[in-house]
């Protein structure tokens, strides 16, 4: 690959997944690097010199570095031709917006406070402690440093994650309603909405099948089986590399394209 | 032709940026002043939709555009910008908006739950202290989003750690250093004027009042404060006010990252 894009991402969902399936999505080619969140790669000078902030994802367009994943979407579709993701109308364009921010800091984060406390932090808690500790100490922003120490130790309290159970309950419900209202979440056009909601609801049917299912909430599984028949989504998950993840996925994706 | 209400409050915080957005994009609105602080917002009169009784930004204003509310003062502001193209709001280069909205993302995600808590505890709290119980549960009854109710509650019982506290007195001190540094080759924060001063300006020149320590030694920051209090379209917002001291006029705003 030569292209002046270089994207450093993790497995191909959540925050890591939203640029790469903009990029795929408009046919944009661009170098991947694949940074192993478990293993703190983010934290190493080696990628703090390329981005101080040590978030995943971010991107070099360029000598340009691009960081916040949300707002990479944007910068990828007002960048490169291709199809459009996101619709022409303002107020659909607004809503889209309102959509990204209130999943990135409302519904996301309980996705994920739930998904560490039983995962990542148990997964990466096995280590030797004084390693964590020194990878802990070379977070360069202190808000993500008590996010890493609360998922490692596994500190997050009963009702921290008793308010998340909450919001991803009360949020399944949203979803289904503003599926049943438009075909897409936030216009009737697939958009980057779309590409922010699918990498981190994917797995819903599969984690909480008694919730999310056909009978249950079938707006959301329509939608879920027509982003997950994309060419663009299958693509992008040739970049992943924890079969964890690919597991929770890949299922979906066969029974949508069947 | 596109018809706006705009609700707002006092000029202060999210309001103060819509507000002056709007006279930015040179659009025609019908401007329905409410007092956010006693949660007129939920009294019946504005139009609620699912987005504006979840607004991450908590009680801002609402824009209703051709009968839909919108809320979310940047993401109104890029509502305007796409309904008036030359506004100026947004720069046009990609690149450049990339920033202005990484920019302005750090203002709402870091700065605003903290600059909130604390206007709302030094100036909302004893309003709101001051009502008897049911009334205050009256004003509160209606609300929808249970954790919007919630940070309602703690705003009347005065309730800020001290963890929260401390963390919010460094956000405040970040983003004066922010702002001060940014500005050492430039008049606006783009280069240009755009959403990103207003959006700034709103959630830090409350502050003045409260954190002075983050304002000293700092002459770009103070030159800036001064440039877009005078901006046409900032003095127009600010002559909206009805309260002796609109800067103050705060309620509940976005609630601080339940994440650390």
């Amino acid at each position: 690959m030569s292209s002046d894009l270089t994207l450093y991402h993790w497995e191909p969902n959540a925050n890591s997944g939203k640029p790469m399936l903009t990029l795929v999505e408009k046919g944009v080619s661009f170098n991947s690097h694949y940074i192993d969140l478990l293993a703190f790669d983010q934290h190493k000078p080696d990628y703090l010199a390329i981005n101080p902030m040590g978030t995943i994802p971010a991107m070099t367009h360029g000598s340009r570095l691009l960081n916040e994943s949300t707002a990479m979407m944007e910068y990828v579709e007002e960048a490169f031709p291709g199809p459009a993701m996101m619709p022409d109308d303002p107020v659909d364009r607004w809503r889209v917006r309102w959509w990204m921010k209130f999943l990135d800091q409302w519904l996301c984060p309980s996705f994920s406070m739930i998904g560490w406390s039983i995962f990542i932090g148990p997964q990466v808690r096995a280590r030797d402690p004084r390693e964590l500790e020194a990878a802990i100490e070379r977070i360069p922003l202190p808000e993500r440093r008590i996010a890493w120490r609360k998922a490692i130790y596994g500190l997050f309290s009963a009702e921290e994650l008793a308010e998340s159970r909450r919001r991803v309950d009360l949020g399944i419900g949203m979803l289904e309603d503003a599926l049943a209202k438009r075909e897409y979440l936030g216009s009737n056009q697939y958009s980057l909405a779309d590409i922010n909601l699918f990498n981190s609801a994917y797995g819903l049917p599969s984690q909480q099948p008694d919730d999310v299912n056909d009978e249950k909430t079938p707006n959301i599984m329509r939608w879920l089986r027509s982003v997950a028949r994309r060419p663009a989504v299958k693509q992008t998950w040739t970049y992943s590399r924890v079969p964890r993840f690919a597991e929770r996925i890949l299922p979906l994706i066969e029974e949508a394209t069947a | 032709m596109t018809t706006l209400f705009l609700y707002h409050g006092e000029p202060t915080g999210p309001s103060l940026t819509v507000l002056a957005a709007l006279f930015e994009s040179g659009l025609a609105a019908d401007l329905l002043h409410i007092d956010l602080a006693m949660a007129q917002r939920h009294a019946g009169e504005v139009p609620l939709g699912f987005e504006a009784n979840y607004s991450v930004e908590g009680e801002g204003p609402v824009l209703v555009v051709d009968g839909e509310p919108t809320v979310d003062s940047v993401f109104i502001g890029c509502l305007l910008d796409d309904l008036a193209p030359q506004s100026g709001l947004r720069p046009t280069d990609p690149y450049l908006r990339w920033e202005m909205m990484a920019w302005c993302r750090w203002m709402i995600e870091r700065l605003a739950p903290g600059a909130a808590a604390l206007a709302n505890i030094a100036w909302t709290t004893p309003r709101l202290a001051a009502l008897d119980d049911a009334e205050f549960e009256g004003l509160v009854a209606p609300i929808e989003a249970d954790d919007l109710r919630d940070r309602w509650r703690q705003t009347r019982a005065g309730l800020l750690s001290d963890d929260h506290r401390k963390a919010s007195e460094a956000r405040v001190h970040e983003a004066t250093k922010k702002i001060d540094d940014r500005l050492a080759d430039r008049d606006w924060i783009m280069g240009d004027f755009s959403l990103a001063d207003l959006e700034s300006y709103a959630w830090v020149a409350p502050m003045r009042d409260l954190i002075p320590a983050a304002f000293e030694g700092k002459p770009r920051l103070a030159a800036w404060l001064e440039r877009v209090k005078t901006r046409p379209s900032v003095a127009r917002a600010l002559a909206q006010a009805q309260k002796p001291e609109p800067a103050h006029g705060f309620a509940p705003g976005p609630e601080i990252n339940r994440w650390g």
